[in-house]
């Protein structure tokens, strides 16, 4: 099927995701708006507006209740996905650059922004899942990383740990109750910086990806590198895919970083590879720029990718995506 | 004697996926045991919170 293109936005995208049933979209761009699309047909089902800013986070709660944004103008925002009412704005030194909600919805993490004399900082907020509560200005929990900044942040399994990856390439476990550093660990090339962290979706392990060129997969508990996707370009976002055991890669070099001239079109592509097996598998192109975001469908049932050029390109698997098989894997399935 | 170096290379592909497939999926099964252990229902649901109205207290279990 061909894919939908969602060309609403006026300014390179930055983050995009499904609600928890996959019939929604929410995109953040540069241009300070949030979109919420039907991600069936591509049809735009409105905007929120308050934003001063270029928008680097959104994420939605598990019953698609509350949505939650952050940006360059220092806020973190909390909407109700209905309406598009604003409900609350959090205000602080720096931009941020990642929320996330715990599995229930009931807490929500912000990571802000390192600047001269401000240090990088993962906030966490008790959130009450209803539009018409009053939410807190207290937070919960504030853990400061003053090794090197957190980039990305999300809750595990049952929110018993904070991971956070960094601008050093190293990702870290916290105790999600006391802030506490439990373990830090090298997992990509030292200075490479981590730019994103998905969870698979029972959160005992996620998929980071980096400026290295490489996308691994992590145990939560342990922080075990079980796997390593390599490629031949700098990654800006990783996905696990359920029902098949897969993962998306997007990322690019932006033409200003491109020395030679041949900044082959190629380059923008959704890559898949084999979870398992960490071999590539196939190839989407589309984008006229380095892909900063992949998300997937809850089901499985396909994928959207968020672009610097702007769009966002959401694509339904077909058939033969479900139909292929390892010679392996279908002898596990005939077992 | 090619072709059987080759055939014998394909082997060891087909042979190493077999092990990275068993490995994961004997890791997988220890994660879920670790979740029902931990009571962890919205993550074996893949993220779902279940609506608070389809639940009664007939889903209290005694032990």
């Amino acid at each position: 099927m061909r894919p939908i293109l969602l060309s609403g936005h006026e300014r390179a995208l930055t983050q995009v995701k499904y609600n928890s049933d996959g019939d929604i979209i929410f995109s953040v761009s540069k241009d300070h708006v949030v979109g919420a699309w039907f991600s069936h047909n591509g049809e735009r089902l409105g905007t929120y507006h308050g934003h001063q800013g270029a928008l680097w986070t959104v994420d939605v709660d598990p019953t698609s209740t509350l949505l939650a944004t952050g940006g360059a103008d220092n806020t973190m925002r909390l909407w109700e996905v209905k309406t598009g009412k604003l409900l609350k704005t959090w205000e602080f030194n720096t931009s941020i650059k990642r929320v996330e909600f715990s599995p229930d919805g009931r807490q929500l993490l912000g990571v802000t922004e390192k600047r001269s004399g401000h240090l990088s900082t993962i906030v966490v907020y008790e959130i009450i899942p209803d539009p018409e509560a009053e939410q807190t200005d207290e937070q919960s929990l504030r853990i400061v990383c003053d090794e090197s900044k957190a980039t990305v942040a999300g809750f595990s399994y049952l929110a018993i740990y904070i991971i956070a990856g960094h601008e050093d390439g190293s990702v870290s476990q916290y105790d999600a109750k006391t802030g506490e550093l439990l373990f830090n660990t090298q997992a990509h090339e030292a200075d490479m910086q981590i730019t994103d962290l998905q969870w698979a979706p029972d959160r005992t392990y996620f998929i980071t990806s980096s400026k290295d060129k490489s996308a691994k997969i992590l145990a939560t508990d342990s922080l075990e590198v079980l796997k390593t996707y390599t490629t031949d370009t700098p990654l800006n976002s990783a996905a696990i895919t359920p029902v098949k055991d897969y993962v998306i890669l997007g990322g690019g070099q932006a033409a200003m970083d491109v020395t030679t001239t041949s900044a082959r079109q190629g380059k923008f592509e959704a890559r898949f590879y084999h979870k398992v097996f960490m071999e590539e598998i196939g190839r989407v192109r589309g984008h006229f720029g380095p892909l900063n975001y992949v998300a997937v469908h809850p089901q499985g049932l396909g994928y959207c990718s968020g672009g610097e050029d702007g769009y966002v390109r959401v694509h339904h698997f077909d058939k033969p995506y479900f139909d292929f098989m390892y010679e392996v894997e279908r002898e596990q399935a005939n077992l | 004697q090619d072709l059987a170096k080759k055939n014998t290379a394909n082997r060891q592909v087909v042979e190493q996926r077999r092990r990275l497939l068993q490995e994961w999926l004997a890791w997988r099964e220890s994660m879920i045991e670790m979740l029902k252990e931990e009571g962890a229902e919205i993550e074996l649901n893949g993220g779902i919170v279940k609506k608070e109205d389809g639940e009664t207290e007939e889903t209290e279990e005694v032990e």
